[in-house]
């Protein structure tokens, strides 16, 4: 009995596998299920009164203030425009090396865009998506608004969607992208730590930087400190500051290849985040080389090693399997899992050189 | 039997090639990815969520975070069936993080793109009545883990069946106080594997057709070393199929025949179970130094690793405290895998009768070692692999001992 199933079983897979190559794809009907999902938040980005009208000119109301990280997570060369709102009269407590102590009732905003035409000086942009992140007190939560077509507002989305875009890029060439705009749980699983929720990006060193603000040029670490918006800022020289992985003016090879790690891994690959099982760990504090992947075999990676023995291997960046997962397209194969469906050429190149260069010691 | 499959299958495949109908198997595909992940993610504690019978296919992972008490129920492995056939985005089928007491049941799920199931940072995780499997001839490109308890508490694994996993059907990482129970695991090349989890129990399960049945290791540099874990009155059958494992992962190394596989680990007792022509080997009691040596085919690759691992303080790369006793072995293969390193060195050493029972013979001479060895029927070997085979015998009087029997979790 047991071998006719298996038999059956194979049959049935092979009769699927072979014969797959030659079907149109399958039409699927999409059908509804008993039960409404409701949530206590508002339907629209507007309601939350964090921006002037026209909405889409992102004209932040008072008490909304910009900011820009040194190094940013590679988002399918979407833009962003980040703000932050903090509750009146509180501030921020600085933090030396993870991301500040922000208030109860603080609002993170960021809004993915794309210019439409990167050839030319201006062009119009998209905007596909905003995300608030919200620190409720007891824990961090996380909202996603998706822009209608008209750009006049966007859309409460708890179950994610996917937007497709296309682009023209600084060389003229057009890209496209079915661009994914995630779902709730799914932006837990990068924004966690210890298992709650908690922003990545607002840190001293990633917030250690230039930003033309309405009076001029000013590090936004003292304009938020003169502002009222931070607490306890240790003199500036003191303040770690990570290298901008795309300027060779700010930092080493080194340097910038771990800022460029840490942003696009260590929310995840570090000894609190979701992907602690793994053993690898990539925060730009890192010391210890075996942590980081040198000689390290994978753990749980399945065929996401390619074959291969080590997640780095010193000069030898084809032989690294980190090199190999930020290279591939492959959902059970890439890195990141989640937030991207297109290659960071330019981050693969730097990690590329960064394992080409690293001596054996 | 077994000669006829290829001709069968063979048959089979061109008939189903010439034939314009093949869509028309009598399988209509639905979506409710969008309910279903909103229901997911609106649940809150103590909730039910109900998968309706029919086939359901999915372009994502359908992801669950930080509920309690919460219960994914199908109608029944032949009535709800998820596929992730077209998966566009993340690595998993379906992921529950951080939550607590939950029970998910009764359907087929298959074909993720990564894993099919993955639990992470969960206390109480029960898998009931659920298979989980990739379709079609097993290869390297399936997902790793058909069933993926990792860094959990209190997981139970009952009634399930994995298939076609090309790291292993059901693993279970990082954890403490799992049950495995009562399962079938074929086509994977391990069938069922704990690694670094303490407190396990692994026993009634029917493990065949994996390249080895059921493995225990021991991995350097993780969150947890493991220990002290019960398999017994399971039975491992013809675990012969190929290894398809990516190359680089560990259970890469281990030989298509194997019926049980320790690895570096300790406080162990195997018992009560059914060893039925594992070709290479019954039992297999390896330290983690020959496994890297196998994996890197280097010597020199080999001591960078062992110091390697020694940057993980608590971890011992040698396995102790070893019982293995009641154990009934039978073999009728005359020859063990010609595909591994191990297989060709058992050829040689032992033409026509492969062991039974195999220990690497590698120790840490400064610590203590424990291996008791109690066999109504069963043959012995000690490879002697640290001292490059030189004293390879097959005397077990040694490990005739009374060795420590552990008591039940529960």
């Amino acid at each position: 009995m047991k071998c006719n199933l298996i038999v059956l079983f194979v049959v049935f897979g092979l009769m699927l596998s072979s014969c797959s190559k030659q079907q149109k794809p399958l039409e699927i009907e999409e059908v509804s299920l008993v039960g409404s999902a409701k949530l206590d938040v508002p339907e629209r980005l507007s309601e939350w009164g964090l921006f002037d009208e026209p909405l889409a000119k992102l004209i932040p109301k008072k008490g909304v203030i910009p900011y820009e990280l040194n190094t940013p997570l590679f988002t399918d060369y979407s833009l962003k425009k980040r703000f932050i709102k903090l509750p009146e009269n509180t501030s921020a407590t600085y933090v030396a090396n993870e991301v500040f102590d922000f208030p109860e009732g603080t609002i993170l905003i960021k809004n993915f865009y794309y210019q439409k035409d990167l050839s030319k000086d201006e062009s119009e942009s998209q905007i596909i998506e905003t995300r608030l992140l919200i620190n409720e007190g007891k824990s961090w939560n996380a909202w996603t608004y998706v822009w209608n077509e008209d750009q006049s507002d966007a859309d409460l989305e708890i179950a994610g969607r996917n937007v497709p875009v296309s682009w023209t890029n600084e060389e003229g060439v057009i890209k496209n992208v079915n661009y994914s705009v995630p779902n709730l749980v799914q932006c837990k699983s990068c924004h966690e730590l210890s298992g709650t929720m908690t922003p990545i990006g607002p840190s001293a060193r990633q917030l250690n930087g230039d930003l033309h603000y309405e009076n001029g040029i000013k590090n936004q670490l003292t304009f938020w400190s003169e502002n009222g918006m931070l607490d306890s800022l240790p003199s500036l020289p003191t303040v770690q500051k990570l290298a901008r992985w795309d300027d060779p003016n700010s930092g080493t090879l080194d340097d910038r290849a771990r800022a460029w790690l840490e942003i696009n891994c260590a929310h995840c690959h570090r000894p609190e985040g979701p992907a602690k099982n793994t053993g690898l760990h990539l925060q730009a504090s890192v010391t210890d080389y075996y942590r980081l992947g040198v000689n390290k075999p994978p753990i749980a990676a399945g065929r996401g090693s390619g074959g291969m023995k080590y997640s780095i291997v010193a000069g030898k960046p084809d032989e690294s399997i980190l090199l190999y997962r930020i290279s591939s397209l492959d959902p059970g194969v890439m890195m990141p899992e989640l937030g991207r469906k297109m290659i960071h050429e330019e981050g693969v190149e730097l990690i590329r050189k960064w394992i080409a260069e690293m001596s054996d010691k | 039997m077994k000669t006829t499959y290829p001709f069968f299958i063979a048959v089979i495949f061109v008939m189903s090639c010439s034939s314009p109908q093949v869509e028309e198997l009598g399988v209509e595909w639905k979506s409710i990815e969008r309910d279903l992940q909103s229901q997911l993610i609106t649940a809150g504690d103590s909730a039910v969520i109900e998968l309706p019978a029919g086939h359901y296919m999915f372009t994502r992972s359908l992801s669950v975070d930080g509920n309690k008490h919460l219960i994914i129920r199908g109608q029944g492995v032949d009535k709800t069936i998820l596929s992730f056939q077209n998966q566009e985005e993340g690595a998993e089928g379906l992921k529950i993080a951080n939550g607590v007491s939950i029970l998910i049941e009764n359907f087929t799920i298959e074909n993720a793109k990564g894993d099919n199931i993955k639990v992470t940072d969960t206390d109480g995780i029960t898998f009931r009545n659920i298979k989980s499997q990739w379709t079609g001839t097993p290869k390297e490109t399936n997902g790793a883990y058909a069933f993926y308890p990792v860094l959990c508490k209190n997981v139970l694994v009952e009634n399930c069946i994995a298939i076609g996993s090309s790291d292993a059907g059901i693993y279970v990482g990082q954890s403490d106080s799992v049950i495995v129970r009562n399962n079938e695991a074929y086509y994977n090349v391990a069938g069922i594997e704990s690694e670094n989890s303490r407190w396990v129990e692994i026993y009634n399960n029917y493990a065949h057709d994996n390249t080895g049945g059921i493995l225990v290791f021991d991995m350097p540099g993780l969150t947890q070393t493991g220990h002290t874990t019960r398999v017994f009155n399971n039975k491992m059958v013809s675990n012969n199929y190929r290894n398809f494992a990516p190359e680089g992962n560990v259970v890469a190394t281990v030989p298509p025949g194997t019926g049980l596989m320790l690895l570096a680990t300790r406080n162990i007792e195997i018992f009560g179970n059914e060893m039925i022509n594992n070709k290479t080997v019954g039992v297999a009691i390896a330290s983690y130094k020959i496994v890297e040596a196998m994996s890197s085919g280097e010597e020199t690759q080999l001591d960078q690793n062992i110091e390697m691992s020694k940057v993980d303080e608590s971890y011992d790369p040698y396995p102790t405290d070893i019982f293995v006793h009641n154990n009934t072995y039978q073999n009728k293969h005359w020859f063990p895998t010609l595909k591994n390193d191990f297989g060709l060195l058992f050829l040689v050493k032992f033409p026509f009768s492969t062991p039974d029972i195999v220990w690497d013979g590698i120790k840490n001479e400064q610590g203590e070692f424990s291996l008791c060895v109690k066999e109504s029927i069963a043959s012995f070997a000690n490879l002697d692999a640290a001292n490059d085979f030189e004293n390879l015998n097959q005397e077990v009087d040694p490990f005739i001992c009374e060795g420590n029997q552990i008591e039940p979790i529960l």
